[in-house]
């Protein structure tokens, strides 16, 4: 076992090593150069590539990225090109943000999918049942950005009972930052919970089929307790480690959401890094967000190894 | 979005073993999927929206690039059934046009995917050698959640509809791969790949006609549900700014382009969005379908 | 079975709530009495005013740093830091420009000679409009402890418009902060608002400064006394427009810059927010390649001003003609410089004239690639018209489009394009105009030009200079280097409670006040 895990944490740091190759490559062959943004319009040619040499960026691409990983050997993300600040740092600042929504969003994903998934597995072929799949593809099939747009247009101006966008002033207490962040919240978890909520069902019906369960029903105990003592209990490990995953997914989908409710998160950040040719935030920010999801990834495979004898070491 | 987290796909599906009898696979497959009336109405629809598809240039009202800045805005009438956009072109014949791209990234995705995920899976499920590394590479394009991994491609490659393919394919290839190494490890263990084997079959014969026929419906179920995803995440690419050059009519580019215009004419954002939804919802019930059909593991409990 | 479900959860928990602690609580600080948020679009790539000509820079920075001159509501030259106006010698080659006294930094110190020299200086090495400049300067000297004298080798009119301009910004800092090379070592300038705290993507807030020394006589567009009747102003980010609008709308901003015009009928229903225009405000630009490619043929670019439709186009991009004239001639009616006779060749749109010309220039189909980019809206849907126009006249399209980095680099390559879209903000002294410039990409520089260019920028004369300035726009006609598809007012909107506020196309806050 403590083989198999020091084989899978080695096979994690070689995951990472292709990631950070992956992600340099790309930031790289990005067309586009930070230097010309920053300078603006006027800007001649001149001055654009002397600001390079300024920001190393005329240094052979080899030479760049053995820079690159030193930096990264050391936790060092680099520098911002453009917010004249450590990547480490800028990112920190916008981790509350994100890790809060993200956190709302899977709360909201899961007092849906959770509740309704198990109901709708105990109901299985009855009306209950095929409305609550019937409308979870339907959640699952709207696009989060157009989920948004809607809110924003219902409960934040024609019923002003929410904010616009932001996230709110700078001396706003936490309960105001909460109000900022329900309705992304709702339009990121929504079409998440659709996803807990299949898996839910899913897990719960292969328990409820279980030879046990039936033992169970057999013995003449009540359907509610069958559901919620013994096929829940069984059904709530890959449950949990759905739950895990879709945290992990909602972290890039983040990305729309921060963009359509104009929050300064992690996600955010990635949009702009892109548009602004910010080599080592876009690199910073894919390698910190594919790191947090290889260690869910991991410890949801490991999980399973532990809980399903049938994986092979 | 709508995207299988990795651990869901990475639960191995094990193909059900050839039937014998005379009835064909498919024919039983199709007969299982007809008892379902949802499935029924989704098929229909989803082949209502790939005749529209294929018959755009000869149904479409209007021409769909056709500027008339005069007459920009205007609601839904008799003359423009779904109004008209910012640029005075009809929306409709957009929409149209709109199903025809939006369906052709998705079909190309799907191929891409598939084509590149079976090859890698079939590598790595049936030769022991390759799979460690393929898995590694495998592992590390997953690690990047996918609308983000398609962010970074697209603003290496630059703003193109094949470029959107290129990176939603490489995107959706490691689902695909997975689900096709973890099946064929499973079938490879059968008795009939043993004899085939023990009989001194060539491994691309054992792989091609003995492992692979019994993936598809694993890799048809993926296709479906990848068919989907690529739909939405093209919109949300275009709606970033990052997807298909926006003077392309895809219909995640129609509502971007229209996102201002939200309040005044609604219209614009609503009948893409809408094409979008029915489009995935669609493909999601027949994934959904197909999937349950196949898998033997749902019929436990009835 | 115990350690691995606690390592899973500890690795969702380390996402969760980890990074929540990294980031701690904002820092704490007390909020002056009154506030006005202004949503901007978008995080300025500097504070430093000097390097960068971005109008989202100068906006913010103008708050916090100030030159020596600037302009009056009329776009006349007044003193800033400048005691008054320069005194110029006879042949036009020698400034002597007074201080005023007892003007604070906001660090602590007054400014002095030393200071505005080493900022001049600075100005020359980093500032777009400064390196320009440059070789024309032959000293820049500290007279006394109040008096500056910049000498030139030849005589240039436009030195004191350049020198009051807001962006690639001649600002007067402390010597202290400046570095030979590097960014100034802090941000501290002389202006009515100093910078408190800067969170990039989420706010920049500037509170009053109370050491502020203000110039003497009545306000006057950017010029006459400043007062910081407001506590604080709070630049907030907001890329998105229509997230502007509906922030504004929803009470969230007390200011809102650059909203689409389609949005005036909102903002009039809206109670307690008022629509601003700002008239003048700017022109889109087709600016062409007049150094490679198929459009360096003049006959070409002749024939690609005859087959837009400026009308069209700025209808598309701008929706209600009530912000948007088709207007020819580069500075418009009520404006010292408007020509209209010169300005003609705009108005004779016609596809078959342009389908002529490109018969009689040979052309064969060859690909004009014309560069346009979606991040500013009015240009990509401009572009559009235009492909379309173009197409209809015979030529063939190439339109590509980029997000705006993109176009930023590819425009510097004479081999990439052929046209790009871009628009350019008015300007008081038109020599400031970019494309003027021989070394901005589209690289106008006919030996014609250059004569026309020379003789407007040595004529010191106000009646000359206009007839010199007529000769240029018609040498811009005669060569179409670049397309003027017309002129554009922005809509902004303010609280009903802000009072006092001037539309200008750099938008203040100093002489505002926040009623309740």
């Amino acid at each position: 076992m403590f083989v198999y895990i020091a084989r899978r944490l080695a096979g994690m740091l070689l995951v990472m090593l292709i990631v950070a190759a992956v992600v340099f490559v790309i930031a790289r062959v990005v067309p586009g150069d930070p230097a010309a943004v920053m300078l603006g319009s006027a800007a001649t040619p001149e001055d654009v590539a002397a600001l390079r040499v300024r920001l190393g960026l005329d240094q052979p691409l080899a030479t760049q990225f053995l820079l690159y990983l030193g930096q990264i050997a050391t936790f060092d993300l680099g520098d911002s090109i453009f917010l004249n600040r450590p990547v480490a740092q800028a990112l920190a600042e916008r981790a509350e943000l994100t890790a809060l929504l993200t956190l709302m969003s899977v709360s909201i994903a899961v007092l849906i999918g959770v509740p309704v998934g198990i109901l709708s597995a105990a109901m299985r072929g009855r009306w209950i049942d095929q409305g609550a799949v019937a409308l979870a593809m339907l959640a699952a099939s709207v696009p989060s950005f157009w989920i948004g747009l809607t809110l924003i247009k219902y409960l934040a101006v024609d019923l002003p009972w929410f904010p616009v966008s932001g996230y709110g002033p700078p001396d706003a207490g936490f309960a105001e930052r909460l109000r900022h962040l329900v309705l992304p919240a709702i339009a990121l978890g929504i079409p998440n919970s659709a996803l807990i909520l299949r898996f839910t069902r899913t897990s719960m019906l292969d328990v409820l089929g279980d030879d046990y369960v039936r033992t169970a029903r057999a013995k003449g105990l009540t359907p509610a307790t069958v559901v919620l003592k013994h096929a829940l209990r069984n059904a709530m490990i890959p449950i949990l480690t759905v739950i895990g995953l879709t945290a992990a997914v909602m972290i890039a989908g983040a990305i729309v959401t921060e963009t359509v409710f104009g929050l300064p998160g992690v996600g955010n950040l990635i949009v702009s890094a892109v548009q602004r040719r910010d080599y080592p935030v876009i690199q910073g920010a894919l390698l910190v967000v594919s790191g947090i999801y290889v260690l869910i990834n991991l410890s949801v495979d490991l999980l399973y190894a532990v809980v399903d004898p049938r994986v092979r070491y | 979005m709508a995207s299988l987290p990795a651990g869901a796909t990475a639960v191995p599906a094990p193909a059900a073993p050839p039937k014998g009898g005379s009835r064909s696979p498919m024919a039983l497959l199709l007969r299982q999927l007809l008892r379902r009336p949802l499935v029924v109405v989704a098929l229909v629809l989803l082949a209502a929206i790939l005749a529209v598809a294929a018959l755009a240039p000869w149904i479409m009202p209007y021409n769909p690039m056709k500027m008339d800045i005069i007459g920009r805005l205007k609601p839904p009438t008799a003359a423009h059934w779904f109004g008209t956009d910012e640029f005075g072109r009809d929306v409709l014949s957009r929409v149209m046009q709109g199903a025809r791209l939006s369906l052709l990234v998705g079909v190309l995705v799907v191929a891409v995917a598939a084509l590149l995920g079976t090859l890698l899976g079939l590598a790595a499920g049936y030769l022991r050698a390759l799979d460690g590394a393929l898995m590694r590479l495998t592992d590390a394009l997953m690690a990047f959640p996918d609308i983000l991994l398609a962010i970074a491609f697209m603003a290496a490659l630059g703003p193109s509809l094949y470029n959107v393919v290129l990176a939603l394919g490489i995107v959706y290839t490691p689902r695909v791969a997975r689900v096709v190494r973890a099946a064929s490890l499973v079938v490879r263990e059968m008795p009939y790949v043993e004899a085939a084997t023990a009989l001194g079959c060539s491994t691309p014969r054992i792989v091609f006609l003995h492992i692979l026929p019994n993936l598809l419906s694993p890799i048809v179920v993926q296709a479906t549900f990848i068919f989907a995803s690529a739909i939405l995440t093209e919109a949300a690419l275009s709606f970033l700014g990052v997807g298909v050059p926006p003077t392309t009519p895809t219909w995640g580019n129609m509502i971007a382009g229209a996102q201002q215009y939200f309040r005044q004419a609604d219209w614009l954002v609503l009948f893409p969005g809408l094409a979008i939804v029915l489009t995935v919802l669609a493909l999601q019930i027949v994934g959904d379908g197909l999937r349950d059909a196949l898998d033997p593991r749902l019929q436990k409990v009835t | 079975m115990t350690p691995f479900r606690s390592l899973f959860a500890s690795a969702v928990g380390a996402m969760l709530f980890g990074a929540a602690a990294i980031s701690g609580a904002p820092a704490a600080a007390q909020t002056p009495a009154s506030v006005v948020t202004v949503a901007t679009i978008g995080e300025p790539p500097t504070l430093d005013p000097v390097g960068v000509t971005s109008d989202l820079v100068s906006i913010i920075t103008q708050h916090v740093f100030e030159t020596l001159f600037t302009f009056d509501k009329d776009w006349n030259l007044t003193p800033l830091v400048a005691a008054a106006l320069p005194e110029t010698s006879a042949d036009g080659r020698t400034y002597t420009i007074p201080l005023r006294s007892g003007v604070a930094f906001h660090g602590g110190g007054n400014v002095t000679a030393e200071d505005v020299v080493a900022s001049l200086e600075r100005w020359t090495r980093l500032s777009p409009r400064g390196k320009t400049t440059a070789p024309l300067i032959e000293s820049i000297r500290a007279k006394d402890a109040s008096t500056v004298v910049i000498t030139l080798k030849e005589p240039f009119a436009p030195l004191t418009a350049l020198l009051a301009m807001n962006n690639g910004a001649a600002v007067v800092v402390p010597k202290a902060n400046i570095d030979a090379s590097g960014p100034l070592k802090a941000l501290a300038g002389t202006g009515p608002y100093r910078l408190l705290e800067h969170k990039p993507d989420q706010y920049i807030r500037l509170v009053r400064f109370d050491g502020y020394a203000s110039p003497a006589g009545p306000a006057s567009g950017y010029g006459g006394a400043r007062a910081a009747k407001i506590g604080e102003v709070r630049f907030v980010p907001v890329p998105n427009a229509t997230t502007r609008v509906e922030g504004m709308l929803a009470g969230q901003f007390q200011f809102a810059d650059s909203l689409p015009a389609e949005m005036l009928g909102r903002i009039k229903d809206a109670p307690g927010v008022t629509p601003v225009v700002v008239k003048p405000y700017g022109f889109p630009l087709m600016i062409m390649n007049t150094k490679t490619g198929v459009l360096a043929n003049t006959a070409l670019r002749r024939a690609v001003l005859a087959a837009l439709t400026p009308n069209d186009m700025m209808l598309a991009a701008f929706g209600d003609p009530a912000f948007f004239a088709p207007e020819g001639s580069i500075y418009g009616p009520g404006t010292p410089y408007h020509d209209a006779a010169s300005a003609k060749p705009y108005t004779e749109n016609d596809p078959a004239v342009a389908a002529d010309r490109l018969k009689a220039a040979g052309y064969k189909g060859e690909p004009v690639r014309i560069m346009t980019s979606t991040q500013y809206d009015f240009l990509y849907k401009m572009s559009l018209v235009a492909q379309a126009n173009l197409q209809q006249a015979g030529f063939t399209v190439d339109l590509q489009v980029l997000d705006w980095a993109t176009l930023l680099q590819r425009r510097g390559d004479e081999k990439g394009w052929d046209a790009f879209f871009t628009y350019h903000t008015f300007v008081p002294e038109p020599s400031l105009i970019t494309f003027l410039n021989p070394s901005y990409p589209g690289w106008w520089d006919s030996p014609e030009k250059r004569a026309a260019l020379a003789a407007f920028n040595g004529e010191m004369e106000p009646n000359a200079r206009k007839a010199k300035w007529v000769e240029l726009q018609k040498r811009f006609y005669a060569e179409v280097p670049t397309v003027k598809i017309g002129d554009f007012y922005n809509l902004a909107a303010s609280s009903g409670r802000l009072k006092g506020y001037t539309p200008t196309p750099w938008p203040f806050f100093w002489n505002t006040e926040l009623a309740d």
